[in-house]
């Protein structure tokens, strides 16, 4: 069974994000960057499948030059090659949608049985690429998925619907997945593993090489403006005794915040 | 010649999503300000009664589509259909609620449609004539005010919790129902959805829960945790924690709110006995209403809190505890 | 038991800090042209060698934190063109100035006294250095594994054979979680420990072998530092200021310096000797302090602080430097306590000690011979060079403030003139040993030290704060890695001598008294705050904490430091 899991590198979760001059997006200098987390799991998911199924774990990500860091230790983790988009023209694709169009061009010559994404990235948190991408590749898809068993030509997979729900569903498979964060618990790279993805393949993919022109890369949404939540709130002290202060307190919860 | 916002109301099982509403808010107030007239769309096998309860609200109409191939919910039928209706009606915006229905068909219907999907709004903005779209990244720490270049329909979900569900406005009249034809015959459903079914999860998710009493080391010692429970269950609330009670494992480590545990934004927030360290707060400053309660005044906490109360926890969280137990008789 | 792994490689270095990066890039770069020149010569080229570097920090430069000013000496050998090369330089030194401060005052320096002049040297960050000469390394075929600590030293007999690294995937109580992958056994031929100060693995090396027989114990500093973005050009990229005095008490060893980076960056610290007497003295408080001297204050208003950190440094320079070789493993860097403690620079003595392993690798790996009678000439290559007489000169500078910061700054004087003459070797104690007991007119010192001190985040920070930008993370679920051999000292003895210290000198809010609910108290430790700067298995005056590495990975994320 082949799996195509789709990485996207992020700046590190505690990193503390400054606005950039411009406003209109984080200073990127001086940030260190990692997997996002629900594609780290997308890619532990994977290499269990292969590991019980036999088959390739291709990794595809879109991104410059140090995106090369988490592609490597996907490699490292055990993934058999990769596909890394890697050229100044992608640059502007910063809509989910032109993400999709341009993985899409990378992989619609592949051959594999499913596609992994993470539910959604920890920057922009879209929850889209991987869905558009299935829409463009013609694939079903399943969202949020909590388990994975590959049968005869389908998958069953378990999905998280809200308050403590869940569903399985089956799909033909090729089929598009997007994993939920926790659902298994992440491997280490080992030595030997980082010695092993030296030798690897990482194809480096130009938008040329796709076929895309500048035009097919165009985002259709752009940040205007980019700024740290405001603090509007004026915190309202609740004088008194206990009993007076904690029945005045549920009052306003229940009548003026309306949260209880 | 694209009108009007549609707005996308989900059910399940005949039961409406309340959620709906809150995109309902985020709708009604949009046309407000650019006077397009709201249209709203139920998909699903006998939806009579959800449309007619929509139909309450101030919307111009209430459209239905009812096919046997929606009775389930499944992606590729959801996306065939409302393709079709949004092809049909040819409105400017299309308004969903966040939930994770629409995440999974929302970004497929809109490819489908090489359309523009802003996911998980906030807010937003009318400029000129054009609705510009709040929404947060990097997981809250960061807003933006997004604009679309592309033609419409322009999509939009909107986040839990970003409008009240009950200010949702009556219409003066009851608004139409009407049933929309749509044919669904060439349409293929690839997955096959089996029963529902609900279990506990392994690990706590306090990021959907609603409300959340946390507790941080004004409690002193274990055994008190127990007065924090009991306010918890009287709330009907998930109980949290700072750091330090999950290291001294009074509370397991799941429950956890900071920087190195979970993020959450409920609509209430609790938090008795917690100073407010950096650490702490970066994991909850996005809730929506904050109440804090510590002895020390000068406690950060009290610069992010909606309400304050300064004083004793031993005594003012039993109060609080019968308070509620009192309102909910 | 456990099944482990072994990888075999030539040239082991533990640490990927400017010594062993600098002995690493020198290496393979010399062995490439012995190779050339046997080939030419028609002599036997060396096989393959392969060098692996391992790093605890998550990523190459993640855990360096220095001043720093750049001595570019050793540098302009290890990469003669490093300036077009693209080494992160900040800025040459231009305007410097010195201070001795009083608590609202300053009295400027007539001239800058000749250690502290930094003419023709560069503001650099230290963590982006290393990070560059991490890509040089690799480029140059070098195996470099961050998230790898070294946890035990391998020998045959007394021979060293090589470092086991840590284990990953242990649960708080010690157990193997379903993750869990045992550490590798990493043989070598020649293992070189550039750890950094106060290493891990060179502790037990040392303590082993002896090494430290003949030298003083090693004394260090502690530095507190804090990136700030100012809004305008206030202070110019290679800006120097470097101040003594006030906060420190005349009991205390230590200065500031504030240097300006590139980007309207001011690089702020403050260096505390850990041989101090008062133990309610807190480094990280006195930095807050600092800041509100009226010059700092005025330098940083309106700024923003944004990102902290802590690290120690080893001061004692020549006499505490251990022997640095034995069979099968050399000692370089801070490790073996090469900064210049005049100077407060050890990057550029790093670099060249680097150098100089790498040139005595070379000689062994062409001999065969692993053997301290052959890496022995290292030691002998070290104290010759010009990094040898550096330190040879300044072998009496901290020695001379045991006495106190104002006998010292005369004796220091007076050796700094005589290039390091005094009458005799001064004598030197561990600097814990200095930490006076609460029972002492020394030691009553002023429980209310920091009582004026207020933190009203925007100029000055509480500590827990502070740590919040250093980006410090561990994996929680795991053993602590500060290793307190016995808990009842703190309450039992500690608590009436010392008064719990370790809160006060640890830079991290790592250490907490707390109480127990009976009454009792006992101590906490937070490890996952720890920035791994060593104050604790250095300063506690029991010498109970035993600093390990964590869980690789786990430590700050130091970025621009």
């Amino acid at each position: 069974m082949n799996i195509v899991v789709c990485l996207k590198q992020v700046p590190k979760k505690d990193s503390i994000l400054r606005i950039a001059a411009d406003q209109k997006w984080i200073d990127e200098r001086d940030l260190s960057y990692e997997m996002s987390e629900a594609d780290a799991y997308a890619l532990e998911e994977a290499l269990r499948q292969k590991e019980k199924h036999g088959g390739e774990v291709i990794v595809i990500s879109l991104g410059p030059e140090r995106v090369r860091q988490s592609i490597k230790e996907a490699l490292a983790k055990g993934a058999d090659r990769a596909i890394h988009l890697n050229d100044p023209a992608f640059d502007q694709a910063t809509d989910a949608a032109a993400i999709a169009r341009a993985l899409a061009a990378a992989l619609k010559d592949e051959k594999f049985d499913l596609i992994f994404t993470g539910l959604q990235s920890d920057d922009y948190g879209f929850a889209q690429v991987g869905l558009i991408l299935a829409e463009q590749l013609n694939l079903p898809s399943a969202t949020i998925v909590m388990e994975v068993q590959p049968e005869q030509g389908n998958v069953r997979v378990k999905r998280e619907l809200e308050s403590g729900w869940f569903q399985w569903v089956r799909t033909p498979m090729p089929a598009l997945l997007t994993i939920q964060s926790g659902i298994n618990q992440l491997r280490y790279a080992t030595l030997k593993g980082i010695m092993a993805a030296k030798k690897k393949e990482i194809r480096d993919v130009k938008a040329a090489d796709l076929g895309l022109m500048a035009e097919d890369l165009k985002p259709a949404q752009t940040i205007e403006r980019a700024y740290l939540p405001e603090k509007t709130k004026r915190t309202e002290m609740i004088e008194g005794k206990p009993a007076e202060a904690a029945a005045k307190l549920i009052e306003k919860l229940r009548f003026d915040a309306r949260v209880i | 010649m694209s009108e009007g916002i549609l707005l996308f109301i989900e059910q399940r099982d005949g039961v409406l999503n309340r959620t709906s509403y809150e995109a309902m808010v985020a709708a009604q107030r949009i046309a407000a300000e650019t006077g397009d007239k709201i249209s709203a769309v139920v998909l699903g096998s006998g939806v009579s009664n959800v449309a007619s309860d929509v139909a309450k609200k101030k919307v111009e109409v209430v459209y239905t589509v009812e096919d046997g191939k929606l009775a389930e919910y499944t992606p590729d039928g959801y996306t065939a259909a409302l393709r079709r209706v949004v092809e049909k009606l040819n409105p400017r915006y299309v308004i969903l609620s966040h939930t994770y229905q629409v995440r999974d068909f929302a970004p497929r219907l809109t490819s489908a449609l090489g359309k523009s999907f802003v996911p998980d709004c906030i807010g937003f903005r009318v400029d000129g004539s054009e609705v510009v779209f709040t929404r947060q990244i990097f997981q809250g720490k960061i807003t933006t005010d997004v604009r679309v270049s592309a033609e419409p329909p322009v999509f939009a979900s909107f986040q839990a919790g970003a409008y009240r569900a009950d200010l949702a406005e009556a219409g003066d009249a009851a608004a139409s129902v009407e049933a929309l034809q749509v044919d669904l015959s060439d349409v293929t459903i690839r997955t096959q959805p089996e029963e529902k079914f609900q279990e506990a999860k392994q690990a706590v998710d306090l990021s959907q829960a609603p409300l959340i009493v946390a507790v941080g080391r004004g409690i002193k010692s274990q055994e008190n945790i127990a007065i924090i429970e009991e306010l918890a269950k009287a709330l009907g609330a998930e109980i949290a924690a700072s750091r330090p009670i999950c290291d001294n494992e009074w509370l397991p480590m799941d429950r956890q709110i900071g920087s190195s545990g979970q993020t959450v934004s409920p609509k209430l927030y609790l938090a008795v006995g917690i100073s407010g360290a950096i650490q702490h707060v970066v994991g909850m400053k996005n809730s929506q209403t904050i109440v804090a309660i510590n002895k020390d005044p000068e406690a950060p906490i009290f610069d992010i809190a909606d309400y304050g109360i300064v004083g004793d926890l031993f005594e003012i969280v039993p109060a609080l505890t019968g308070e509620i137990r009192k309102a909910k008789e | 038991m456990i099944e482990r792994e072994t990888l075999e490689m030539d040239v082991l270095l533990v640490g990927a800090g400017p010594a062993n990066l600098s002995c690493a890039l020198h290496l393979s770069k010399l062995i490439e042209a012995h190779n050339k020149s046997a080939k030419e010569a028609g002599g036997k080229p060396l096989d393959e060698i392969s060098i692996a570097v391992i790093e605890k920090a998550k990523e190459i430069g993640a855990h360096q934190l220095s001043g720093a000013v750049l001595d570019p000496i050793s540098m302009k050998e290890l990469i003669p063109d490093f300036e077009n090369e693209g080494a992160p330089l900040e800025a040459p030194v231009g305007d410097e100035k010195v201070y001795f401060l009083t608590e609202r005052g300053k009295i400027s320096a007539p001239i800058i006294p000749p250690p502290l002049r930094n003419h023709g040297n560069y503001v650099v960050s230290l963590n982006r250095l290393v990070r560059w000469m991490g890509e040089k390394c690799e480029e140059a075929g070098v195996n470099i594994f961050p998230e790898f600590p070294g946890a035990h030293m391998l020998y045959d007999g007394e021979t060293v054979t090589g470092v086991r690294t840590g284990d990953k995937g242990i649960d708080k109580n010690g157990k193997a979680k379903p993750n869990f992958e045992p550490g590798v056994d990493i043989v070598a031929k020649v293992t070189v420990l550039g750890e950094g100060v106060r290493g891990s693995l060179t502790k037990q090396l040392v303590d082993r072998l002896n090494l430290d027989r003949e030298s003083d114990p090693q004394v260090y500093s502690v530095g507190i530092k804090e990136l700030w973005e100012v809004p305008d050009d206030r202070f110019p990229p290679g800006s120097v200021i470097h101040t003594l005095g006030w906060p420190l008490d005349p009991h205390t060893f230590g200065g500031s310096w504030v240097y300006g980076m590139r980007d309207r960056i001011i690089d702020i610290g403050l260096a505390v000797g850990l041989d101090y007497r008062d133990p309610h003295l807190d480094p990280h408080h006195e930095f807050q302090r600092f800041k509100t001297h009226p010059l700092i204050a005025e330098l940083l208003k309106d700024g923003k602080m944004v990102r902290y950190g802590a690290k120690a440094m080893p001061v004692g320079g020549w006499y505490t430097m251990p022997q640095m070789t034995a069979d099968g493993v050399m000692i370089i860097g801070d490790s073996a306590g090469m900064l210049n403690g005049e100077r407060l620079k050890g990057i550029h003595t790093a670099i060249k000690a680097g150098m100089l392993a790498a040139e005595t690798i070379l000689e062994s790996l062409i001999a065969g011979d692993y053997s301290r009678a052959k890496l022995g000439a290292f030691d002998k290559r070290l104290k010759e060079s010009y990094i040898g007489r550096e330190l040879y000169k300044t072998r009496n500078f901290h020695q001379a403030f045991d006495k106190g910061r104002m006998l010292g700054l005369v004796t220091a004087g007076i050796s700094t003139v005589t290039g390091g003459r005094l009458p005799r070797r001064l004598p030197i104690k561990a600097g814990h040993q200095h930490m006076q007991k609460l029972s002492t007119p020394d030691g009553q010192g002023k429980a209310d030290r920091y009582a004026g001190l207020k933190y009203d985040d925007k100029l000055t920070f509480n500590k827990l704060t502070d740590v919040y930008y250093s980006s410090t993370h561990h994996e929680e679920d795991q053993p602590s890695h500060l290793k307190v051999v016995d808990l009842n000292i703190c309450v039992d003895r500690c608590t009436a001598e010392y008064g719990n210290p370790c809160e006060n000198f640890c830079p991290a809010n790592v250490y907490e008294m707390v109480e127990t609910g009976d009454g009792n108290r006992r101590l906490q430790v937070n490890f996952s705050n720890c920035v791994h700067c060593k104050t604790c298995d250095i300063m506690d005056p029991y010498q109970i904490i035993n600093w390990v590495p964590p869980e690789g990975g786990g430590g700050p994320n130091y970025r621009n430091m």
